[in-house]
C-alpha cells in the first residue's frame, strides 16, 4: 500500500484537526536499518554518512512517521571515559564503566559533542539525514537520559548498591551526566533536529519509584526543562514498567511519552493522555520479531482500539526498538495495518478488522 | 527442630530480605557454632530469604538494586554456610552452564538465577556475560552438563540464542542437554520458537532447571 501524504504533512494536518490519510506510525527499526541498506552494524561506529543513509534507506522502504540517529545506549557513557565492545554485526554494548573506582568521581568531565568518541559522527549523521529528509519527515536526535547514562559511568550493579550506600556519588555522576546530555542536547537543537530522550534505567522494571525520585527525576527534568526552554517539544522513551512513575514523568513537560508492551495502553491513555501524546505499544520480540504479519496486524489494531481516541493524540510504535532480525515482512505488516485502518478512525471499522482476522 | 535453631533460620531469611549483610554473617556463625544443619540454613534461611525477596519484586515492592543487596547479604551468609556443607548429602550433582548470551553485559538476572540453582544443590559453571553461542556449547560438552540457563535483556542479543539451539542440533545434543532462557526481552512464544524452555523469573527458573532434571532422568529410564 501506498501513502498519499508525507508524515510531515500528516502531522500538520492532524494537529491541526484536519483530514489525514491515516495515523503516524514508527515500528522503530533501529540498528535493523542495516539490514535494509546492506551494511554490517559497526560501520555505524566510523561512518555518520553509513548511518544517515541507512536511516534513509529503510525510511524510503517502509515510509515511516519518524527518522532518528541513535545506534546504541554507550556514545555518552564512551565520550566521558567507558569502554564500549564494538561486535562487527551487533549493537554495541558496554564494556567497562567510566569509573574503575569510585575514589575517582571528582576526575569525571562532561564530554565535548564536537570532540569525544563517536559524539561528532552523530551529530554530522543528523546533518546528512535532515539535509535529505527534513522536509518530509521529523527528524530527531537520540540521547540517552542523564540517569541511565550515569549508570554506564559508574556500572549497572554498583550504582545500584550505591543508592544505599553513598547517595552523594551517585548524585555527583548524575549532575556530570546531566551537563553531557545538556550539551549534547544543544549540539542537536544547533543542527536543527528535535531531541528525543531513552531513559530505561528508569523503568519501574529496574529501580523503584524511591530511587527514581531521589536520583532520576530531578535530573531529567532539568534536561527537559532545557530543551523545552530552546522552544522544542521533548518525546521521552522508558522501558518496562513505568504506571508508577507516569504522573512524575508528565509533570516534566514533555510532549510525547512512548511506552513499553508490558504497559496497559488504555489505561495509560486515560491516566495521562490528556497531557501527553501516547507512542506505543506494539510487542517488539513476541509480535513484531516472532510473529508473522498477521500477528503484527492484529497487534496494531489493538493498540489503535486502546489509544486512538488519546487527548493529546496517538502514534502508532513498537514498544521499544526492534530487534535487528526483525522480519521487513513484519515491519512493512505493521505500516499497512496503520494505512488499512485509515483516518480518522472508526471504531466499527476496527472491530471488523479484528474479526476478519480471527477468521484468516 | 530445636527453637533456637528455628529461630536463627528466620532470622537469616529476615536479613536476607532486609538486605543486611553484617546480620545475615553475623547469624550464619551463630547458626554454625550452635552446630545446625549448613544445608536447612541455606535452604530454609538464605534461600527462603531470596524467594521473599523476588515475590516483593514481583509485588513492585522491590527492585533490581534492592535484589542486588539481598544478594549481597545472601552471598555472605553462603560463605560462611557453604564450608560446612557436606557434599555426599546433596546426592549426584547436576550441572547447569550459565551465561548472558554475546551482545549483552547485564548480568543481574543471570547471577539471581545461578544463586537459586546453587542453593537447590547444582553444580553451576558461570560464563560471565557477552558469551558467544558456541562457548555454552563446548563447555557443556566438557562437563557434561545437563542444563544450559541463557539469560538477555538486550532484544538485539536473541539470535544469539537461537544459535546456540542450533548448535546443539547440530552436535545432536538437543535430547541429552536441556536448554533455558529468561530475561527482559524473551517471552514464552519466543523460546517455543526457538525449542528452548522458557523461564519467567530466577526462582521459576531453579524450579524449571529441576524438573528439566527429573525428565532427563526418566527419558534415561525410559530409553
Amino acid at each position: 500500500m501506498k501513502d498519499k501524504m508525507t508524515p510531515m504533512e500528516r502531522a500538520k494536518a492532524i494537529a491541526k484537526g484536519e483530514m489525514a490519510d491515516r495515523l503516524p506510525c514508527n515500528p522503530n527499526v533501529a540498528n535493523g536499518v542495516a539490514r535494509i541498506y546492506g551494511c554490517k552494524i559497526s560501520e555505524f561506529n566510523q561512518s555518520a554518512r553509513i548511518i544517515a543513509d541507512a536511516q534513509i534507506a529503510s525510511y524510503r522502504r517502509f515510509g515511516y512517521d519518524g527518522v532518528r540517529i541513535f545506534t546504541d545506549l554507550f556514545p555518552w557513557a564512551e565520550a566521558m571515559g567507558a569502554k564500549i565492545n564494538f561486535p562487527a554485526d551487533n549493537t554495541a554494548d558496554l564494556a567497562a564503566p567510566a569509573l574503575a573506582d569510585i575514589g575517582q568521581i571528582d576526575r569525571l568531565e562532561s564530554a565535548d559533542p564536537h570532540k569525544d568518541g563517536r559524539l561528532p559522527i552523530h551529530i554530522e549523521a543528523m546533518k546528512y539525514l535532515i539535509d535529505e529528509l527534513g522536509e518530509e519527515v521529523s527528524c530527531a536526535g537520540g540521547l540517552v537520559g542523564p540517569f541511565t547514562n550515569a549508570f554506564f559511568l559508574l556500572g549497572i550493579e554498583k550504582m545500584s548498591k550505591l543508592f544505599f550506600t553513598n547517595p552523594e556519588v551517585v548524585h555527583r555522576a548524575c549532575q556530570v551526566s546531566l551537563e553531557t546530555c545538556i550539551r549534547y542536547a544543544q549540539a542537536i537543537l544547533d543542527v536543527g533536529l528535535t531531541p528525543t530522550i531513552s531513559e530505561p534505567m528508569s523503568s519501574c522494571t529496574i529501580v523503584g519509584p524511591k530511587h527514581f525520585r531521589e536520583f532520576g527525576e530531578p535530573y531529567l527534568k532539568k534536561l527537559v526543562q532545557y530543551i523545552n526552554s530552546k522552544g522544542k517539544p521533548v518525546t521521552m522513551h522508558i522501558c518496562g514498567k513505568t504506571e508508577k512513575i507516569w504522573e512524575d514523568i508528565v509533570a516534566m513537560g514533555i510532549a510525547g511519552f512512548s511506552v513499553d508492551n508490558v504497559v496497559n495502553l488504555q489505561k495509560c491513555k486515560e491516566q495521562i493522555g490528556d497531557r501527553v501524546k501516547i507512542l506505543g505499544h506494539v510487542d517488539p520480540s513476541a509480535v513484531m520479531y516472532a510473529g508473522t504479519p498477521a500477528d503484527v496486524r492484529e497487534a496494531v489494531i489493538k493498540c489503535v482500539q486502546q489509544a486512538w481516541d488519546s487527548p493529546k493524540g496517538y502514534v502508532i510504535m513498537s514498544g521499544c526498538s526492534l530487534p535487528v532480525e526483525t522480519p521487513f515482512g513484519n515491519i512493512e505488516a505493521m505500516m499497512d495495518a496503520a494505512r488499512e485502518i485509515g483516518y480518522p478512525i472508526e471504531p466499527i471499522k476496527l472491530e471488523k478488522m479484528l474479526r476478519s482476522s480471527a477468521h484468516a | 527442630m530445636s527453637e533456637l535453631k528455628q529461630k536463627l533460620i528466620l532470622q537469616l531469611a529476615d536479613s536476607v530480605v532486609t538486605m543486611n549483610e553484617e546480620m545475615t554473617v553475623e547469624l550464619a556463625r551463630t547458626y554454625i557454632e550452635a552446630g545446625f544443619n549448613p544445608y536447612e540454613g541455606i535452604n530454609q534461611g538464605l534461600a527462603r530469604g531470596m524467594d521473599r525477596a523476588g515475590e516483593l519484586y514481583e509485588e513492585e515492592e522491590y527492585f533490581i538494586p534492592e535484589l542486588l543487596m539481598c544478594s549481597d547479604a545472601m552471598y555472605a551468609g553462603l560463605d560462611v554456610l557453604r564450608p560446612h556443607l557436606k557434599q555426599d548429602k546433596l546426592g549426584e550433582k547436576h550441572k547447569v552452564v550459565i551465561g548472558v548470551v554475546e551482545g549483552d553485559t547485564h548480568d543481574i538476572g543471570k547471577n539471581l538465577v545461578k544463586i537459586m540453582l546453587e542453593t537447590l544443590g547444582f553444580e553451576v559453571v558461570d560464563l560471565g556475560r557477552d558469551v558467544p553461542p558456541v562457548d555454552f556449547v563446548e563447555k557443556a560438552k566438557e562437563i557434561e552438563a545437563d542444563i544450559i540457563a541463557l539469560s538477555t535483556l538486550m532484544t538485539t542479543t536473541m539470535e544469539g540464542m537461537r544459535v546456540v539451539m542450533q548448535l546443539l542440533e547440530r552436535d545432536r545434543l538437543r535430547d541429552k542437554i536441556k536448554v533455558m532462557i529468561g530475561g527482559g526481552p524473551i517471552s514464552k512464544s519466543f523460546a517455543d520458537k526457538i525449542g528452548a524452555y522458557y523461564a519467567e523469573d530466577a526462582s521459576k527458573a531453579a524450579k524449571l532447571a529441576q524438573d528439566l532434571v527429573k525428565d532427563l532422568v526418566q527419558e534415561v529410564q525410559q530409553g
